[in-house]
């Protein structure tokens, strides 16, 4: 169904924005709030969760 | 405190980073456990006589897909009326499938025929809710060290399997409209639709089944939150009302008390609305109280699948906000099985009082008592 892979193209554009946020946040708890975002969007991408 | 410092670097997002992907890794294969479970999860071992078939067998459009689900049937050597006993429309139910199971390995048909489907919608176990802290499986205890084990899914049908779902669900045959996520579940979807997203199709596999196989006694079995007015209960389309009044009596006999109610006329998507509307089968569907599923309940582990107990819903029963008995602070998962077993037994054996030439006489299943004092898995095969 189209709408799925538009969903997924959505769920990697904001994984890779999130990443980017990671390498550019100065303050360790930030990184680590990213990181913890980064789970279950990545989950979604690979059709896991 | 991390701000003020700053020890945010390159080097901290790699680890994190990697970290991370550890995390993903291993809860990804916890997930993944669930869809391709060991082959002693959720193994069934059917009684001399059953044949195996798949519910695509009667409705082509579930052929390799991931709805196909096991049909089992036994034939007796005398003719008779049909019996099918649908378990796990929601994986979240055990004692539906629990009960479907204990049928389905200890049942000898003298009369009549025997339909057990004890995984109707398999899609509902390769995964559980979001933050129910439910666990993925449950042991059932046998002699000694042995047991059996079963998924605790969910109780609509993996998104992974469907998806999306709309804000409002309107239900093709009747344009009732629900909440969305009832598109995913099979207790809605009823009588399905060939061309329908993969739950309604499961749904309308069923609704062949019954028509092909001509069955005359339809039974979905189900558990609800003890905090649910439908529990303990029995809910009987108005042909299978006479019959559901007769077996009402027949257990307030046996000290088993069980509500009756209509199935209501403008509730539609149900088994008991739909097949009883769109066949020739008497619907019925049958609850138990399982704490497990309730939003009162504390902490959630298998302990709470297979005895209810919980502090919290002893507390409500104490306000009087329980529809079932609570004194002792326990539900135990024989009780709810052997409940189940007890009513379908007595459906069956009372259907000729409603349908001449439709008896149907089993053996080989334990009563009431036996199940409560020894256990449901004293009655599985190993």
């Amino acid at each position: 169904m189209i709408i799925s892979w538009i969903y997924w193209v959505i769920v990697v554009l904001v994984i890779l924005l999130v990443v980017r946020c990671l390498y550019e946040e100065k303050s360790l708890r930030e990184q680590l709030v990213a990181a913890m975002v980064l789970i279950p969007l990545v989950l979604r991408a690979l059709f896991i969760k | 405190m991390f701000e003020k410092k700053n020890l945010g670097s390159g080097f901290s997002a790699t680890t994190i980073l990697i970290i991370t992907a550890v995390l993903i890794f291993v809860s990804a294969q916890s997930y993944l456990e669930m869809r391709t479970p060991d082959p002693d999860v959720d193994r069934v071992v059917p009684a001399n006589g059953f044949a195996r078939k798949k519910l695509s067998d009667y409705f082509d459009g579930l052929k390799e897909t991931p709805a196909d689900t096991d049909v089992f049937i036994q034939q007796g050597e005398e003719p008779g009326g049909t019996v099918l006993i649908l378990g796990g429309t929601h994986a979240n139910e055990p004692a539906s499938t629990l009960a479907a199971v204990l049928f389905l390995e200890n049942t000898r048909i003298n009369q009549g025929r025997m339909i057990v489907v004890p995984f109707a919608n398999i899609m509902g176990r390769t995964h559980t809710y979001p933050q129910d802290g439910h666990p993925q499986i449950y042991h059932i205890k046998k002699e000694g060290s042995k047991s059996r084990i079963f998924r605790f899914g969910a109780r609509v049908t993996n998104p992974v399997h469907q998806w999306p779902n709309p804000d409002i669900y309107i239900h093709p045959g009747s344009g009732q409209t629900m909440a969305g996520v009832e598109r995913s579940n099979l207790n809605r979807a009823h009588p399905g639709r060939p061309d329908g997203c993969i739950t309604e199709k499961l749904a309308y596999g069923f609704l062949k089944l019954i028509q092909k196989e001509k069955v005359d006694l339809a039974i979905d079995l189900h558990e609800a939150s003890p905090e649910y007015p439908v529990v303990n209960a029995m809910v009987a389309h108005e042909r299978a009302m006479e019959l559901a009044a007769i077996v009402t009596m027949e257990l307030e006999t046996q000290n088993i008390s069980i509500r009756l109610e209509p199935s209501p006329k403008q509730l539609h998507g149900l088994t008991h609305r739909e097949w009883g509307d769109h066949t020739d089968a008497l619907a019925v569907l049958l609850e138990t109280a399982n704490p497990a599923m309730g939003r009162l309940r504390g902490r959630t582990d298998e302990e709470l699948i297979l005895t209810g107990t919980d502090k919290a819903y002893r507390k409500a029963f104490d306000l009087g906000q329980l529809y079932i008995p609570y004194e002792d602070g326990t539900e135990p998962i024989a009780e709810r099985v052997a409940r189940h077993v007890a009513v379908v037994k007595e459906l069956a054996f009372n259907l000729e009082m409603v349908r001449e030439g439709k008896g149907i006489d089993l053996e080989g299943v334990p009563d009431y008592d036996k199940i409560v004092d020894l256990g449901v898995g004293a009655f599985l095969a190993d």
